[in-house]
């Protein structure tokens, strides 16, 4: 049966017809039924709470008093808060990294591709750091950056003692410090993705190229980035809506938004503003702030998705 | 070393490659492989340190916080089991992980078969409000999220997390299954259709076994992120006894008479079961249809 399979058919035309036949003769209530679940699913949890956010964002609510429509009060008010401007501005500083998040795995790709002596190892651990939970990562880190932890005590050995620092203590470190663990955190996906993109070469022209050693970065700069730079602009993407949305747990075990609100990122903001400070209303208003970007950087992917994903036109 | 006939993009390249710049290659190969090494030795150290500490006793640590262990000692593992309530916590994470993964798989299949082969009404439209679904992240509607499944009578419930799961799992299973019945020639399901299949068993027994790649592909996405997260969980379950692995050992760690060998033991078990899925379906996660597919 699977060999039917190897070779994937384009439908054809007259194909289409057939099944609009079908689908004419055939109950529209089935179809309707194996649509329905997964339509709940989308509308009851994702749209409903997201309509839900909007119209909260209009209230005033403070702990569990009743909640008075508003207006836009919650929206002024996060806009003069020192806490929301620094963490969209951390957020911008966390954007600036993002040349180091698109190349250091694009590199370390292509010297996997390039078949390095152990290059399946290094693929195999490369990819473990992002199984693992954000959260149990954050825990390990906590204990890596410690003043005494393993990471000052490596710098001291090696001659650097004044970079021993209280690493998730100062304002500048800690929020590096964060950069640095998501990045060890999803630097191997990267590397992966690039990696799924890279098999898509011709084979002849990879292997020519791998046989003449020095051609190999010729070849690669020539040929291989141009060809697969829709991977490198869906990572681009990822990692930019990443940065706004994978940082939770790192952050909830790393150093909660301190010292002061030097870590302190929008989605976190969210979820203390809501969960600490029972400001429903005013988290509310945060989380369609956030929205408003993460929804502009995901469309790219949802775009994408849906061009491979779509049928003919109907 | 010659570039074969159909490669004219290839840049005419400088073909007299004076013997320096072989040796000089030949040094280049060890220090890119030094490099591979370091970027290994980092990627593979926390866990490590992580694992020595979690066999350490509370005083072998204390005095050598960074070496590696004397004499082994298991009794974080059995302080954590009672601490953190492990098999309450793992019989929790295996239930709502796997109910979230069926369910998203379930919905995405029958969406991805009404949306490609029986081509309903709007198919098109209804695929892109699903994956256009992927643009609301958890992060920003939390709260209403909550109060939702609170109102639907779930709250602190398996189904309620399970729901959540599923609905976040939702977008990108039926991207994947519906790109993946797109290539499945319609012939086969025509031909089944003389037969006297139904639709049901078409999806089944003829769809079901031919997309078992997809499917292993996006159950494995899917059970690492649910096995993984840790904000629906902590939000719907807070600190109740039907909370996650996930929650438990952040809570743990929050504790302030906890020893960091028993936190380390602590993350071992919570990391535990999604170490032993990437060791066994490594060849799938490797090949890159997981990593293809990341939100």
């Amino acid at each position: 049966m699977t060999s039917k399979v190897d070779a994937p058919l384009k439908s054809s035309p007259s194909d289409q017809r057939g099944w609009r036949r079908f689908a004419l003769r055939g109950d529209v209530i089935l179809g309707l039924v194996l649509v329905l679940p997964g339509v709940v699913l989308a509308i009851l949890f994702k749209l409903v709470p997201l309509l839900r956010a909007a119209w909260l964002s209009l209230f005033e609510t403070r702990g569990f008093e009743e909640p008075a429509f508003a207006w836009f009060a919650n929206y002024e008010s996060m806009l003069r808060d020192p806490t929301f401007i620094a963490a969209f501005r951390n957020a911008l500083l966390i954007f600036a990294t993002l040349p180091i998040w698109i190349f250091v795995p694009l590199i370390l790709a292509l010297l996997i591709f390039q078949r390095s002596p152990g290059w399946k190892v290094f693929r195999a651990v490369y990819f473990l750091p992002y199984m693992i939970a954000p959260i149990v990562v954050g825990i390990m880190f906590r204990q890596i950056l410690a003043p005494d932890g393993p990471l000052n005590a490596f710098l001291r050995m090696a001659g650097m003692a004044p970079l021993a620092i209280e690493w998730l203590n100062g304002a500048d470190s800690a929020l590096l410090s964060l950069v640095a663990v998501a990045f060890w955190s999803f630097f191997g996906l990267g590397v992966l993705t690039y990696l799924s993109g890279l098999a898509t070469l011709p084979e002849e022209v990879v292997e020519a190229a791998r046989l003449d050693g020095a051609g190999f970065w010729r070849l690669m700069i020539d040929i291989a980035i141009p060809l697969i730079r829709p991977v490198l602009g869906y990572w681009t993407v990822l990692c930019t809506s990443g940065m706004l949305i994978w940082m939770f747990p790192l952050i909830y075990a790393l150093t909660r938004g301190g010292p002061g609100s030097s870590t302190m990122l929008p989605e976190y903001l969210v979820f203390t503003t809501t969960f600490e400070f029972l400001n429903r209303g005013k988290g509310a208003a945060i989380g369609m702030a956030l929205f408003v970007f993460v929804a502009i950087v995901s469309a790219f992917v949802v775009r994408r998705m849906y061009m491979e994903g779509k049928g003919a036109a109907q | 070393m010659s570039v074969p006939a159909g490669t004219a993009l290839a840049a005419p390249r400088d073909r007299t490659v004076p013997p320096a710049n072989l040796r000089s290659w030949g040094i280049a190969r060890w220090l890119v492989t030094l490099a591979l090494v370091i970027v290994a030795v980092v990627s593979l150290y926390p866990l490590i340190f992580t694992v020595v500490n979690s066999f350490k006793t509370r005083a072998a640590f204390a005095q050598d916080p960074l070496g590696f262990v004397a004499d082994i000692t298991f009794e974080n593992y059995v302080d954590t089991f009672f601490r953190m309530n492990v098999p309450r916590l793992l019989f929790n994470s295996v239930v709502t992980t796997a109910g979230g993964l069926l369910l998203s798989t379930l919905a995405a299949l029958f969406l991805a078969y009404a949306v490609t082969k029986l081509k309903v009404w709007g198919s098109n439209f209804i695929f892109l409000f699903i994956i256009a679904m992927l643009v609301i992240p958890s992060q920003v509607v939390i709260y209403p999220l909550y109060e939702t499944i609170l109102d639907l009578g779930f709250g602190g419930t398996y189904q309620g997390l399970i729901l959540a799961y599923g609905a976040f799992g939702l977008p990108i299973s039926t991207y994947m299954l519906a790109a993946y019945f797109r290539s499945i020639p319609g012939e086969l399901i025509e031909a089944a259709r003389m037969d006297g299949a139904g639709d049901l068993r078409i999806l089944f027994q003829i769809l079901l076994p031919i997309s078992t790649p997809a499917i292993a592909a996006l159950s494995i996405l899917n059970f690492v992120w649910m096995w993984n997260d840790l904000l629906l969980p902590l939000v719907i379950m807070g600190g109740s006894e039907k909370t996650t692995l996930m929650v438990g050992v952040a809570l743990l760690s929050g504790q302030y008479d906890v020893s960091i060998p028993l936190i380390s033991a602590g993350l071992i078990v919570a990391l535990l079961p999604v170490m032993v899925v990437y060791f066994l379906f490594q060849r799938q996660i490797l090949s890159g249809a997981v990593a293809g597919a990341v939100r």
